[in-house]
């Protein structure tokens, strides 16, 4: 139990020093911002010990063991959560009714997102991607999802993931300056440090709201009540929407990021159509249940 | 000699951990560990990498995943209530369907492999289930966790269910089938199943 022990001291340093690097978190993006401009890259961390990010991730590893020897639970992925090893009877197996009262036009949505898809992003993804070579692609995605760190540092945050906040900086900060403002993720590499896939809506999950009605909206796609609410409380902390503020050059940097997203998906939805007897029904009740596990997590 | 004490507990702990840790790799891996290994080298080989060989290579493929995967657990789960019901050849050729229909989009699947990374997490067994972690390493630098649900079957672990970023494939057909039986009829179903897997 002495581990235990250990891991709260521990965890106490990563407090400090969450605090300290959420102001600099609150710096540094513009900063290396700055940086790119005259390829001045003086903010890369000599300070930056590597061993210290090692040891953070051993601590996790750690973790991890303690929970799967039954302690408590943490956001590590080696984490089983509640999952029941022993299934249902078949018969009593759940049948699932999602509260879809808007099914009518969201199955319209869904059939334009489709023709959205085949005859515009898709057609595009595929021209890019003949331009673009795939680890630049990884690149450019690796880019923009470390501009969301707010995100996922607050909803950290709001869930009581200090640690997992504290991974969130520490991946800003490495993967902004020695990962090339972002486009590698040498903090995941090199460091085993994961991303924490949290927002808004999963943090008001986990304060015990449900998804209440499913929306599939034109565009953005699957939803739910919770989740669009989530979704807009987001933006609030997106770097995009405060850097790109004119909305065409706004929505261009955002339509750019969704094909070069597309461009790394290619052939997903197709095989799940494929497999699908009802898309609509497919694709919503996979929402629901992806879902309900990042929020589990 | 108290802190000697306190030293040896702690090493006690940790090995007791550590025990637990390492314990977790038993038969359900090994068996899921073997089947991966199997459907992996036929894609890579390149005797059976021509076109021509397709056919061959599918049948292969499927004789591999047919080893581990209990075709008539899953249905009877995609099922559920609805199972009972069903008279045995309706309950045969709903097994048939399903299975192809999984076949076709596993396949396409599994064709598409490109040297993608199979990590084995850990495993959990209560009884005579288990499941399975998994972590599938992308080329393009993603991580897709996968779960394994798993029934021993005759003294052999069998699959039931695959879980993929925590959607339940098994789960999600209940969903879609469940949709379709309640608002027509199990014969329409069977259609349906036919005309994805092209036999109707």
């Amino acid at each position: 139990m002495v581990e235990v022990v250990g891991l709260r001291l521990r965890n106490g340093k990563t407090i400090c020093l969450i605090v300290l690097f959420v102001i600099m978190a609150l710096v540094i993006p513009l900063s290396s911002m700055a940086a790119q401009e005259s390829g001045n890259f003086a903010l890369l961390p000599e300070a930056l010990d590597l061993a210290e990010v090692a040891d953070h991730s051993e601590t996790l590893v750690l973790a991890a063991r303690v929970e799967m020897a039954g302690g408590t639970s943490g956001e590590s992925d080696s984490e089983w959560g509640d999952e029941s090893i022993t299934p249902p009877e078949f018969e009593e197996e759940e049948m699932v009714t999602y509260a879809d009262p808007l099914e009518p036009i969201n199955r319209i949505f869904f059939a334009f997102n489709d023709k959205l898809y085949f005859w515009l992003l898709k057609p595009i993804a595929k021209g890019y991607s003949k331009v673009v070579p795939e680890p630049a692609r990884v690149g450019v995605r690796n880019f923009f999802s470390n501009l969301l760190t707010p995100v996922r540092v607050v909803n950290c945050v709001l869930q009581g993931k200090f640690k997992g906040a504290g991974t969130e900086v520490l991946r800003l900060i490495i993967n902004s300056t020695v990962g090339f403002l972002g486009f590698q993720d040498v903090a995941k590499q090199e460091g085993h440090l994961k991303i924490q896939q949290e927002d808004l809506g999963q943090s008001l999950g986990v304060y015990g709201l449900g998804p209440g009605i499913y929306i599939n909206w034109p565009i953005f796609g699957p939803s739910s009540l919770r989740d669009t609410v989530g979704m807009i409380g987001d933006a609030f902390l997106d770097p995009i929407n405060y850097a790109v503020t004119r909305t065409k050059y706004n929505i261009a940097v955002k339509g750019y990021d969704k094909v070069n997203k597309t461009s790394l998906t290619l052939g997903d939805y197709e095989s799940l159509k494929k497999a699908a007897l009802d898309p609509y029904v497919a694709v919503r009740d996979a929402y629901f249940q992806y879902r309900r596990n990042l929020i589990k997590k | 000699m108290k802190k000697y004490g306190i030293v040896a507990g702690i090493i006690l702990v940790t090995l007791a951990l550590a025990g637990t840790y390492l314990v977790y790799a038993g038969e359900p891996t090994d068996q899921i560990k073997k089947t991966t290994d199997k459907i992996i080298e036929i894609v890579k080989s390149p005797a059976l990498k021509a076109l021509d060989k397709e056919p061959e290579r599918r049948r292969l493929i499927r004789k591999a995943v047919d080893e581990v995967f209990d075709w008539e657990e899953m249905a009877k789960r995609t099922l559920g209530r609805h199972w009972r019901r069903r008279s045995e050849s309706e309950k045969e050729e709903f097994i048939y369907l399903f299975g192809k229909l999984l076949e076709r989009t596993y396949l396409d699947k599994v064709e598409g492999y490109s040297g993608e990374k199979v990590i084995y997490i850990g495993e959990r067994v209560e009884g005579d289930y288990a499941l399975v972690k998994v972590k599938i390493l992308t080329k393009q630098d993603r991580e897709i966790p996968v779960l394994y649900r798993m029934k021993k079957k005759a003294g052999k672990w069998m699959v039931y269910d695959v879980c993929i970023e925590g959607v339940s494939l098994v789960n999600n057909y209940r969903t879609q089938f469940n949709n379709i039986l309640v608002r027509s009829s199990f014969k329409r179903l069977i259609e349906k199943l036919k005309a994805k897997v092209g036999e109707s």
